[in-house]
């Protein structure tokens, strides 16, 4: 059986970083955390993590540029992104990025509070696609 | 027609005098006698008696009848004069008429000839009369036209709003100094210009041109916001634009009220952020505890009893309705402010209700519920907020399922209606009691009963929506029967080409 792969959560919120690490690990991934934009950059470059899960909303870098950042960079803008929203629930992520003015290029976009089974449905699906 | 006429016989005989007022008396007039013209004028120069027939012989000693008619209609030139002639003087007659007399009777006359003549007069007397009333009504209306054009500029140009009206080819023709201030206009006078020669916003030189192009204009009121000149931002309006009808409903220009909405946009920007700042604050934790919660009802954080995972769920679902709560109140708050429908464009409803309907079809089916969407005939786009409009549907769908029962049905429907286009949400689900209809749109209402005590919600779903169709100059409406279903009606206005 082959290496999990391995999963960088980047939060601010510890208490969320703790939770969504616990839904991964149950399902035997491999976690690494990180607590603010720029900790997250550089987790990546050190471990070269198989997916990345980003909140938004993050002091010091929000996840939107450290998304941008990476998937501008030709070393790593292969690694599959969640983006963690904290929009208003029936209000589509698109009409979000709209009015933030830029193109998000996240893989997939997942609604705080997380649900264990659906992160990890959405988890797999983009880990298949490697 | 003799009734009540007021009438003087100057003579010199009192024969003629005394048979004059025997035979008019009898006819109900008044009658009054003097014997020369003096007397005569003294009564309505001096004493301001007044008479609706003068009896005048011109043959009289003193002052001549001719004397006495230059002298009388000097005064009053509608008198009327009936002069009394002898047979030999009828040249003087032709004269006295000359000079205004109204007619002549000579002497001996009989009883009819007299009643003829008099009848006459008077029947002269009363036209002349109803014309002056006539002419003194024609003035008095001028006056009031006159006094009433006046008071209604007076009010519009102490208006704090601006007003601005244009006629049929967009030429104004009315505007108040709000108007023109509030626009920046600088070169005065605008008046017979057209509005796009004076006015720097093509948006609000688009909606006057919109609403004067179009029949079906005759309904819409277009509103917007726009600035003083494109690119400003220091000074924002709203701009209402409607047409002005005739009696015929033919449009014969337009009018726009404006009016400066800049502090309240400066408000609401301070209560949008604040809220924003609050909601976050307020939903950060709870979105921690709520993924805490379902780790450790998962079983990540180590077993559970099956007791501890039912309380978990239960506590799972009371801390989503708190979410729930905040994501509404963000959205009330905003409708509240009236900062919603600034991006109204003109959209295709079907997709936005296909949206909504896809979103909700997952749930449908875990609850073994059957949705169907029809759509009849061509349905024109209607101006409406995107985001809004997504906003109602998912919550007329999602209620739908929300109070159905196992097995049940939903189907939407959306078709032209007028001037309207019209989407119904049928369920045929549980229901709502007649007792709870009127109260359904009201915030924070909700049925309470055995079915909809374990239905999750806040009961602003409904007054959001109603508050979001009404900001579209729509309306909704909601028909139920408790136990067979309920049905949602919402009319949006089309969009005007
Ligand atoms: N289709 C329906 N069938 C039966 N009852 C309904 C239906 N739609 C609404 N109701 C009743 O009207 C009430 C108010 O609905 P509303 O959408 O405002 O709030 P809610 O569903 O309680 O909460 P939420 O804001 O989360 O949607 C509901 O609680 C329910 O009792």
């Amino acid at each position: 059986m082959g290496k999990m792969p391995k999963i960088l959560v980047v939060d601010d919120d510890p208490d969320l970083v703790e939770s969504v690490k616990m839904m991964l690990e149950n399902k035997n991934y491999e976690v690494i955390t990180a607590y603010d934009g720029i900790e997250g950059l550089q987790k990546t470059k050190e471990e070269s993590p198989d997916l990345i899960i980003l909140d938004v909303m993050m002091p010091n870098k929000d996840g939107y540029s450290v998304c941008a950042e990476l998937k501008a960079d030709p070393n790593y803008n292969n690694i599959p992104i969640i983006l963690l929203t904290a929009v208003v629930s029936h209000i589509p992520t698109t009409t979000y990025t709209q009015r933030m003015g830029m193109e998000i290029e996240a893989d997939d976009y997942i609604d705080k509070p997380v649900e264990p089974s659906e992160l990890v449905k959405r988890v797999d699906v983009l880990l298949r696609k490697e | 027609m003799l009734k009540d006429a007021n009438i003087l016989v100057i003579d010199d005989e009192a024969v003629i005098r005394d048979g004059c007022s025997r035979i008019l008396t009898k006819e109900g007039c008044r009658v009054k006698g003097v014997e020369n013209g003096e007397a005569g004028l003294d009564l309505i120069t001096n004493k301001g008696e007044s008479f609706d027939i003068l009896l005048l012989d011109l043959m009289m000693p003193g002052i001549s009848g001719m004397e006495v008619l230059d002298a009388l209609y000097s005064i009053d030139q509608t008198l009327i004069v009936i002069v009394i002639t002898g047979y030999a003087t009828v040249e003087s007659a032709v004269e006295a008429m000359k000079k205004g007399a109204y007619d002549f009777i000579a002497k001996p006359f009989t009883p009819d000839q007299l009643r003829i003549v008099v009848r006459r007069g008077v029947e002269k007397r009363v036209l002349q009369r109803e014309a002056e009333n006539l002419r003194k009504e024609r003035e008095k209306s001028l006056k009031d036209i006159a006094y009433e054009k006046s008071r209604i500029s007076t009010i519009i140009n102490c208006m704090v709003d601006g007003v601005l009206v244009t006629d049929r080819d967009s030429q104004i023709v009315l505007h108040n100094p709000a108007a023109t201030r509030l626009l920046e206009i600088e070169n005065l006078p605008i008046i017979n210009k057209s509005l796009c020669q004076c006015v720097k916003n093509e948006y609000l030189v688009k909606a006057v041109a919109t609403t004067l192009s179009t029949e079906r204009s005759k309904y819409l009121e277009i509103s917007q916001e726009i600035t003083p000149c494109e690119g400003s931002a220091r000074v924002f309006l709203r701009a209402d634009t409607a047409p002005v009808l005739n009696e015929d409903g033919e449009i014969m220009g337009s009018v726009t009220v404006l009016h400066d909405i800049t502090q309240e946009k400066e408000l609401n920007q301070m209560k949008s952020d604040f809220l924003t700042m609050v909601s976050h604050e307020l939903r950060a934790p709870i979105s921690a505890i709520q993924q805490q919660l379902s780790v450790i009802e998962g079983g990540m954080a180590g077993l559970i009893t099956e007791k501890q995972g039912k309380m978990l769920i239960r506590a799972k679902e009371r801390t989503k309705g708190l979410l729930d709560l905040i994501n509404d109140l963000l959205n009330v708050s905003s409708i509240d402010s009236g900062i919603v429908v600034q991006h109204k464009e003109s959209i295709v409803l079907k997709e936005i209700v296909e949206r909504a309907y896809q979103l909700m079809e997952p749930e449908a089916e875990v609850r073994g519920i059957k949705m169907r969407l029809e759509t009849s005939g061509p349905l024109p786009p209607v101006n409406a907020d995107r985001e809004n409009m997504e906003e109602v549907f998912t919550n007329l769908i999602s209620n739908a399922i929300k109070y159905n029962v196992e097995g049940g049905g939903v189907v939407i429907t959306l078709r032209s209606e007028g001037e309207f286009v019209r989407t119904d949400v049928t369920d045929t689900g549980i229901g709502i009691p007649e007792k709870d209809l009127p109260r359904i749109f009201d915030r924070f209402y909700r049925v309470k009963d055995s079915q909809t005590r374990t239905v999750i919600g806040t009961g602003l779903g409904l007054s959001i929506a109603k508050g979001i169709v009404e900001a579209h100059h729509g309306t909704i409406n909601i028909k139920s029967e408790e136990g067979k279903g309920t049905t949602v009606t919402v009319l949006l206005p089309k969009a005007s080409e």
